[in-house]
């Protein structure tokens, strides 16, 4: 009888005991361009006895559902055109930032980013940052991920052009042996607008600095060098004083002057500005109060709370000149349909969906374009893109795949060509809700991805892998701090210790 | 009298626009997505801009008053504005429709070209090889999933023979100023033979795409209706009589039998104009089925509720000028 | 025509035996060459589908990174896709897809479009005009938009997909049931049941019924071809069966990506349901030659 009862207690407590140890099992959403990757990251997942169904959506789509919080894991990128994690980790990582898709939460992280984006002296920041590194890592929020070059490439007859870290397309200085015009490939289905004040993304950037010029401008690798703007200095640590190159004008004959720069900042600064729209720009500036014109030739930009210059010269890279007699005379639409600015291109024709031609604009004050004629094509669809220049059609194009660029390396007179990359790529998680409320889950699958076999394998080499949400050409990266390794056993234990079973 | 009934028929089918321009109004309701997020995007607003927004949009009515809101606007001939491209939908539609009733034309005229020889001919040699050849064809063509034939003819022409391009409708190089929004007509106004040609090229394989598929469909109606008009009293009849037999296939069996191929025809024809979504997709080609399915991705419900009923009026309307057409070709069939 | 239709008396005796009667179809269909090679096509297809775990040298998700996009060997036979996938494997696993949803979608959408006509066009009435207006909206509906739309809104799934198609997917059969019922109304046997003063009810169900079975087994045959591109196409646009499930349609599109540098991705899922599609539609046909001689179904 005392044996029975003995065996029926073993009973139970194996019954208790394989109940409450279940598999972790959850979505992986992910978007059309990622979809390989996602498939294999479960696969490898499936390894450690984790269960992950793979679901693609649109992009649009599926970042709605994300904010709403209602997703538990999702591949995601993140552009940083700064140079500095002003614009990657801080939106991404602080408690309630614009890009905290994660629903992250550290109050020490929240303060090292403070300190990064209001103390104007390197020393404090670079330390800030790295603390914030280290504290990220430990965290886990993420599944971390990688960074990818940018791949272009271009028929051998083109010169004087290159990839960009930040995906500019400067055609100002390229030239076509034996001909004056060239045809862009571009990777977007369409650039959202002329007005310099209402887009947010790279592609319609690309276009419009050719159109537009900007007080400060990039290198391919990314330093920032002078274009309208010949100097500037710092007056205290709230104020900026730049000033203005003389004699240029815009497309359409009038003189740029301060007062042209005051009201670019001013439409994207004030709320409801732009026909009662207001720009999506703002935020890209920081804490800043107002920008004013000091003479016609000088304009200072005045700040709320103290702020890099550093970060203030990123900021100005990407915010273009528009002629303000032009714009109050033919107003926003009217703006639209015939855009005008300062570049070394001026608008001819076409559209934003289809393509845009522009042409040398021989007025410009520095040196002016080569080719007499550029044309912006929008080509949504990778194999579209190397096909057009296999054959011809065009001769230059962003965004190729890595697995056709040996396709293309074996043409006789194409190279592909390669910038630094400054999108961060990940597997987002959701920290606010189970299973990823819990760090040991988070770690544990940091621990079971495979990173480098994807990155060799479906990415050709073409990506690096990322310790935290930190990018090497930023400033503050923590070189010494190592990616989490490919461990599987340690996954395991840790999942173990979180209650899953792993078998 | 013809006239009063094609009338009536007008009216009858009016209520079946009407309902589907309904259902597409309240299907696409129910899809998830916010629009006005979507239209936001990424950017840092206000609760009180969304709220605007909405208002503008006159999402915050109730169901009811927003479908009056949309009879209203339509009774005004207004479409609305799509919410991700910020465009009228009638400007986009507009802007589509041309390339994809140039298709539809390239795709139909491929079609006769070949289903009409070897309709007649498989009917005309009814059970012999060539007929049994003609049948499997058909067959095969009916039964082929038309994205992956169009991989395959990219596959085979643009990839590995580099013949004809991949996708779109022009080459880039080639700038071509708008004037119908036909690109074959476009290239001559403008002169440019060259144009024209590298816009012919690339019509060629969406069509051929296209245009295979339908022509089984028809081929097989024209060769039984011609076996069956040849057939026919009259047929015999006139053979009896000694007419040649040339004339005899032509001017007594053929019309006979173009009936219910130019009933097939149109209906086709009807679907194709509102855009093959799939080969519009593989080829990139600028039309109407690859904006609604751009558009339905992109939950821009105002430009699929104008384009579903964009359909729903050409299917009606081809309907009716299918019947129409019967009377034209054989006048004893009244409406 | 009214000859032809005066021949009820015969059909309905044939029907009186089910069994018996599939059997001699089933005879009649294999009698010429084209039905016999098409019934052993679409048998194979199922066979290698049910079992595909056992022939299968790979497990249809294994992913082998260090192997993507190797050309057809000895070691995969039909090569591998971008994840290392053997495409051999995928492709036998896709028929189950494939044949489910085409079979399954039939069967929902013929019982219930049938039903539905049947009893409209036998009965009349208010409810008849009601359902033969819907349909009128629904046929104005475009067929892919609706089913992306619908997919669009349920996400993808496999009950999501026939659930998208099925909801339209029933007007044909409806019509078919509703035109012969309405046909049927006005013979004689009909009447004569009438007269004789037999339920409503009976007479749908043991006279009209078994005489449209028929008509509704070919056209429900030529419509599996139809829904398995149908599906094929959705999922070649990521709106229809999820990826973690393999199947054809979305193979072709993964494909499509890498069609530069490796044909096969795309090209043999779609030869598959090429080869599929083929002989169900040979087989609906020879079904229409033995069963409905008339052509009542596709003209």
């Amino acid at each position: 009888m005392r044996r029975w009862k003995w065996l029926f207690i073993l009973v139970l407590v194996l019954l208790v005991g394989v109940a409450s140890a279940k598999k972790l099992s959850f979505v992986l959403d992910t978007t059309d361009n990622r979809a390989d990757e996602a498939q294999a990251i479960a696969a490898q997942l499936q390894q450690i006895g984790v269960d992950v169904q793979v679901r693609v959506w649109k992009s649009g789509v599926l970042l709605d559902a994300i904010k709403a919080g209602s997703r538990q894991a999702y591949t995601t990128d993140w552009g940083s055109a700064y140079f500095d994690p002003f614009d990657l980790g801080i939106p991404k990582l602080t408690t309630g930032g614009r890009g905290n898709y994660s629903f992250y939460s550290n109050a020490q992280v929240d303060q090292d980013f403070k300190v990064a984006s209001t103390t104007t002296s390197d020393g404090p920041r670079d330390a800030a940052y790295k603390d914030a590194q280290q504290q990220v890592f430990q965290d886990a929020p993420w599944v971390f991920g990688y960074v990818l070059k940018n791949i272009e490439a271009a028929s051998n007859a083109v010169q004087g052009w290159g990839p960009a870290a930040d995906n500019s397309e400067s055609l100002a200085g390229a030239s076509v042996q034996g001909g004056n015009s060239l045809v862009i490939g571009m990777r977007t289905d369409q650039i959202i607008t002329f007005d310099p004040a209402m887009y947010r993304d790279r592609d319609t950037e690309a276009v419009l600095r050719n159109m537009f010029d900007s007080l400060v401008t990039h290198t391919l690798s990314g330093e920032v060098v002078p274009q309208l703007a010949s100097s500037w200095t710092k007056v205290d640590d709230k104020t900026y004083d730049f000033t203005l190159h003389s004699g240029v004008t815009f497309q359409n004959g009038d003189p740029l002057t301060a007062d042209d720069v005051v009201f670019t900042f001013d439409r994207i600064l004030t709320p409801g500005a732009v026909n009662g729209e207001t720009s999506p720009r703002a935020g890209l500036l920081g804490p800043i109060d107002h920008v004013e014109a000091v003479d016609a030739t000088h304009v200072r930009f005045v700040y709320k709370d103290p702020f890099p210059e550093s970060l203030l010269l990123q900021a100005l890279v990407h915010f273009q000149i528009v002629p303000k007699a032009y714009m109050e005379k033919v107003g926003v639409e009217g703006f639209k349909k015939a855009p005008i600015g300062s570049g070394p291109f001026q608008y001819e024709r076409g559209s934003l969906d289809s393509q845009i031609v522009l042409k040398r604009y021989d007025g410009y004050w520095g040196d002016k374009a080569k080719l007499s004629q550029v044309v912006f094509r929008m080509m949504p669809e990778p194999s579209t893109r190397v096909a057009a220049l296999l054959s011809g059609e065009v001769q230059i194009i962003q965004a190729v795949p890595p697995d056709l660029v040996s396709r293309l390396e074996s043409a006789p007179n194409i190279s592909v060509k390669t910038a630094e990359g400054t999108r961060a790529y990940q597997i987002e998680l959701n920290n606010k809700t189970a299973p990823f409320n819990d760090v040991r889950v988070r770690q544990a699958l940091n621990y079971a991805v495979d990173w480098s076999s994807i990155l060799d394998n479906i990415y050709h080499g073409y990506g690096q892998r990322l310790s935290t949400a930190f990018l090497p050409s930023g400033f503050g990266y923590d070189a010494s701090l190592q990616p989490y390794p490919y461990d599987p056993a340690k996954a395991k234990e840790l999942l173990q210790q979180a209650g899953y079973d792993v078998n | 009298m013809r006239l009063l009934k094609i009338l009536e028929r007008l009216l009858a089918a009016l209520p079946v626009a009407l309902g589907v321009a309904v259902l597409a109004f309240l299907f696409l309701r129910f899809l998830p997505g916010d629009p006005v997020e979507i239209m936001l995007g990424d950017t840092q607003v206000s609760q009180q801009q969304i709220t605007a927004l909405r208002h503008e949009l006159n999402l915050d009515q109730p169901l009811g008053s927003q479908l009056v809101h949309f009879f209203g606007q339509l009774l005004h001939g207004q479409l609305g504005t799509s919410i991700v491209k910020n465009q009228s939908v009638s400007a986009l539609i507009g802007g589509a429709l041309p390339a994809t009733i140039e298709l539809t034309l390239a795709t139909v005229f491929i079609a006769l070209l070949i289903a009409l020889p070897v309709g007649i001919l498989s009917a005309l040699f009814q059970g012999s090889w060539l007929d049994r050849v003609v049948l499997s064809g058909a067959l095969l063509g009916v039964s082929m999933p038309s994205f992956w034939f169009g991989l395959l003819l990219i596959l085979l022409f643009a990839v590995e023979a580099h013949l004809l391009p991949t996708s779109g409708r022009i080459s880039s190089t080639l700038l071509v100023e708008r004037h119908t929004g036909f690109m074959l007509i476009d290239t001559l106004l403008a002169g440019d033979l060259r144009a024209f040609l590298d816009a012919l090229k690339h019509l060629v394989l969406p069509a051929l795409t296209l245009g295979v598929v339908f022509a089984a469909v028809l081929a097989r109606v024209v060769r039984s209706s011609m076996i069956e008009a040849l057939h026919r009293q009259y047929v015999t009849t006139a053979r009896a009589k000694g007419v040649k037999e040339r004339s005899v296939i032509i001017k007594h069996a053929l019309r006979n039998a173009l009936i219910p191929a130019v009933t097939v025809a149109g209906l086709q024809v009807g679907e194709l104009l509102g855009g093959n979504m799939i080969v519009e997709t593989i080829f990139a080609w600028p039309g109407v089925g690859r904006l609604v399915v751009n558009s339905i991705f992109a939950r821009d419900y105002v430009v699929v509720q104008a384009a579903v009923m964009l359909y729903a009026i050409t299917y009606v309307g081809v309907n009716l000028l299918v019947d129409v057409l019967y009377t034209v070709l054989n006048p004893r069939i009244v409406l | 025509m009214s000859t032809e239709r005066l021949a009820p008396t015969r059909r309905v005796a044939a029907v009186a035996k089910p069994v018996g009667a599939a059997w001699g179809v089933v005879r009649r269909v294999l009698r010429r060459p084209v039905g016999w090679v098409a019934s052993v096509t679409v048998a194979a297809y199922i066979a290698l589908a049910v079992l595909a775990p056992l022939l299968a040298p790979y497990a249809p998700g294994a992913t082998d990174l260090a192997a993507r996009l190797t050309p057809p060997s000895a070691h995969h036979w039909f090569g591998t896709d971008a994840l290392g996938r053997d495409i051999f494997s995928r492709v036998l696993y896709g028929a189950r897809v494939s044949l489910l949803v085409g079979f399954l979608t039939v069967t929902i959408t013929s019982v219930f479009g049938t039903l539905l006509g049947a009893f409209g066009g036998f009965l009349r009435g208010p409810f008849d005009t009601v359902t033969a207006r819907l349909t009128e909206l629904l046929q104005a509906f475009p067929y892919l938009i609706f089913a992306i739309g619908m997919m669009a809104f349920l996400g993808p799934g496999f009950w999501n997909l026939i659930w998208a198609l099925s909801l339209k997917g029933w007007v044909e059969f409806y019509r078919l049931a509703r035109g012969e019922a309405l046909a049927q109304g006005a013979t004689e046997y009909v009447e004569a049941a009438r007269a004789l003063g037999q339920r409503k009810a009976r007479t749908l169900f043991r006279e009209m019924l078994p005489n449209i079975v028929p008509s509704i087994l070919v056209l429900g045959t030529l419509r599996v071809g139809y829904f398995m591109v149908l599906e094929a196409s959705l999922s070649f646009l990521g709106v229809g069966i999820p990826p973690s499930i393999p199947a054809w349609g979305s193979m072709v599109a993964e494909g499509r990506n890498v069609l530069f540098i490796a044909w096969w991705v795309s090209t043999i899922p779609g030869i598959a349901l090429l080869v599929l599609v083929l002989a169900i539609n040979l087989l609906g046909e020879r079904l229409q030659e033995v069963l409905d001689p008339h052509r009542k179904v596709t003209s």
